[in-house]
């Protein structure tokens, strides 16, 4: 049992999300990112700037359809592009999402017609809608560009996974955007599925990810909107009258639009991870070392929150932060750090040879002393499942006996804990600072010390 | 343990001025911050000096009967590496002075090479 299951992991496939070149789909909720469809237009490869082109193409199309007065068929075709579930992302928890109503999708397709650009030119970037109707936003900017370029992400998925050996099934996918035929098809082809639910899975380019796109309603009304012209002063500014402005004076869509195409090198993806600086690294270990030890004033959560930022950014890109996760043990709460782990380092390769251990499991403890039943209440959650290895975050060094009960668990399970303490943690920051070494040597280090300790 | 060959003292002359130059490099970091690792590259250049260290000196003169080189594992920290090439730089001189005489016929110290005074000259033991 994974915790926070990832696409990859399921699959056998132990490399870690900096290697690889698409977003690790979650496999029940969503990555908190979405197509940027401007990332794709100012990329410098030619693939991307071609997807970017059949992305319009297959947009404006719509608008070509209202105006030969086939609007059912526009409708019904910008419903189905609103929703993409199978590349799972944005915020739902279940991996599902909505499609948008046929009146919001009349609101949009009025906009071919109410504005004279688009009535001519069509849009040059179709996130402009997000400016003109309500309730559009990141979510459909994102699904609607995965639809209209599904094909694409078919062929990218299947390689990806051929490539990371990944087994591939023959599925049918439902409504398959076809730039020939300029509509949305079935189409029978060879993709990963979710090992529940059998639905196919897509699997997207990090480089087009971002947490917002480019072009957005907030941006727009922060730094370009005349808010001054569209209420006046005591009136409420709201939403729902921008956007009847913008439809009614595109100048000013336009001069935003050109801006920031003009500003284009400023848009970058977002990455999945960031780091702690290492300036907040240091403030993290100089507040965890003046911390009390035990519960007094909250002082287990204050370190459990430390520790809990410090050293998902201290093991990247090794180790992928997971998540934290609560459970109780005989009645105690127990706060763990749960990372996935990697081949891509000969430790942790190591460690899922030797004790399956395809996620890590840390406990976080701020006590003075290691008990007996701290080191139990660990051994009893490394299982076969979850692997056989697991690491004690605590103050102190174990005592002898402690210790001995740790080795005793290696010569009688071959299960190994091993107990990073406050001097440990320093010479990861240290490390993590100087980038002499990595931090993960550190966690090594006191591997090998165990490891030498045992018979 | 004694020279028996010019090519001896080279060795053990380039050991020393290696150790010393080592020190004040790790030294300088140690100061600064004495708790961080030393990389790999250092680490392996670090190592080779020792293994010169443990040929030349030989049981009789090496500091630490159960330690030779630096596990790349261990992450031997600034401060680690500083004890230790002071130790090894003690021994290097110990194991020099023991080989050294004053020269009547030079004016200076000299190395004893084959237990015999050479020509080579060297600074007084420290």
């Amino acid at each position: 049992m994974l915790i926070r299951p990832r696409f990859t992991d399921f699959y056998g496939v132990h490399i870690a999300q900096n290697e690889l070149d698409f977003a690790i789909p979650f496999l029940n909720e969503d990555i908190p990112l979405y197509v940027d469809p401007f990332l794709l237009w100012k990329s410098p490869s030619y693939q991307d700037k071609a997807l970017h082109q059949m992305l319009l193409a297959g947009f404006n199309n719509l608008g070509i359809l209202v105006r030969r007065g086939r609007e059912e068929e526009a409708v019904e075709q910008l419903m189905v592009a609103s929703e993409c579930e199978e590349v799972g992302l944005g915020t739902s928890q279940n991996r599902q999402g909505k499609r948008i109503g046929a009146k919001q999708a009349l609101e949009v397709l009025s906009l071919f017609k109410r504005i004279p650009y688009y009535q001519e030119h069509g849009f040059r970037h179709f996130e402009e809608i997000q400016l003109f109707v309500e309730g559009i936003g990141k979510d459909r900017i994102s699904d609607i560009a995965c639809n209209l370029m599904k094909s694409f992400l078919i062929d990218y998925t299947a390689q990806e996974c051929r490539e990371l050996g990944i087994a591939l099934n023959t599925i049918e996918v439902a409504k398959v955007y076809e730039p020939g035929e300029k509509k949305f098809l079935p189409v029978k082809t060879e993709l990963p599925v979710h090992p529940e639910t059998k639905k196919p899975l897509l699997l997207v380019p990090k480089r087009w990810l971002r947490h917002t796109p480019y072009i957005n309603y907030d941006d727009y009304f922060r730094e370009y909107c005349p808010q001054d012209d569209i209420a006046h002063e005591g009136e409420e500014l709201t939403c729902v009258k921008v956007l009847t402005y913008n439809r009614d004076n595109y100048g000013v869509i336009d001069f935003y639009v050109r801006e920031k195409e003009r500003t284009f090198e400023d848009c970058k993806n977002d990455p999945l991870f960031t780091q702690i600086p290492i300036i907040s690294a240091r403030r993290k270990l100089n507040m965890i070392k003046k911390l009390p030890t035990g519960k007094e004033n909250g002082a287990d959560k204050a370190y459990e929150r430390a520790i809990g930022e410090l050293f998902p950014s201290l093991l990247y890109p090794y180790l992928d932060f997971a998540q934290v996760q609560a459970r109780t043990d005989s009645g105690v709460s127990i706060r763990d750090l749960i990372f996935y782990s990697s081949r891509n380092h000969v430790f942790l390769a190591e460690l899922l040879r030797d004790y399956g251990s395809r996620q890590i499991t840390m406990e976080m403890k701020n006590v003075q002393k290691i008990e007996r039943e701290h080191i139990d209440q660990l051994n009893r959650y490394l299982t076969d499942d979850l692997g056989k290895f697991g690491i004690l975050i605590t103050r102190y060094p174990l005592k002898n006996a402690e210790f001995t009960r740790t080795i005793d668990l290696w010569s009688g399970q071959r299960k190994a804990i091993i107990a990073v303490t406050d001097a440990d943690i320093e010479q990861m920051v240290e490390v993590f600072d100087s980038k002499q070494r990595h931090p993960l040597d550190v966690i090594i280090k006191k591997y090998v010390e165990y490891r030498r300790a045992c018979p | 343990m004694s020279l028996e060959t010019e090519a001896d003292v080279e060795k053990l002359e380039k050991l020393i001025r290696q150790l010393h130059g080592l020190h004040s490099e790790i030294s300088l970091l140690a100061k600064k911050s004495p708790n961080d690792a030393v990389n790999a590259f250092k680490l392996k250049l670090i190592n080779k000096v020792l293994q010169a260290a443990n040929e030349v000196l030989g049981d009789r003169y090496k500091p630490f009967a159960d330690f030779s080189l630096f596990e790349f594992d261990d992450l031997p920290s600034n401060s680690d590496v500083t004890v230790v090439l002071t130790q090894y730089i003690q021994e290097t001189e110990g194991y020099r002075s023991d080989n050294i005489v004053y020269s009547n016929s030079e004016h200076a110290w000299v190395y004893q090479v084959n237990g015999s005074p050479s020509k080579i000259e060297t600074t007084p033991p420290k």
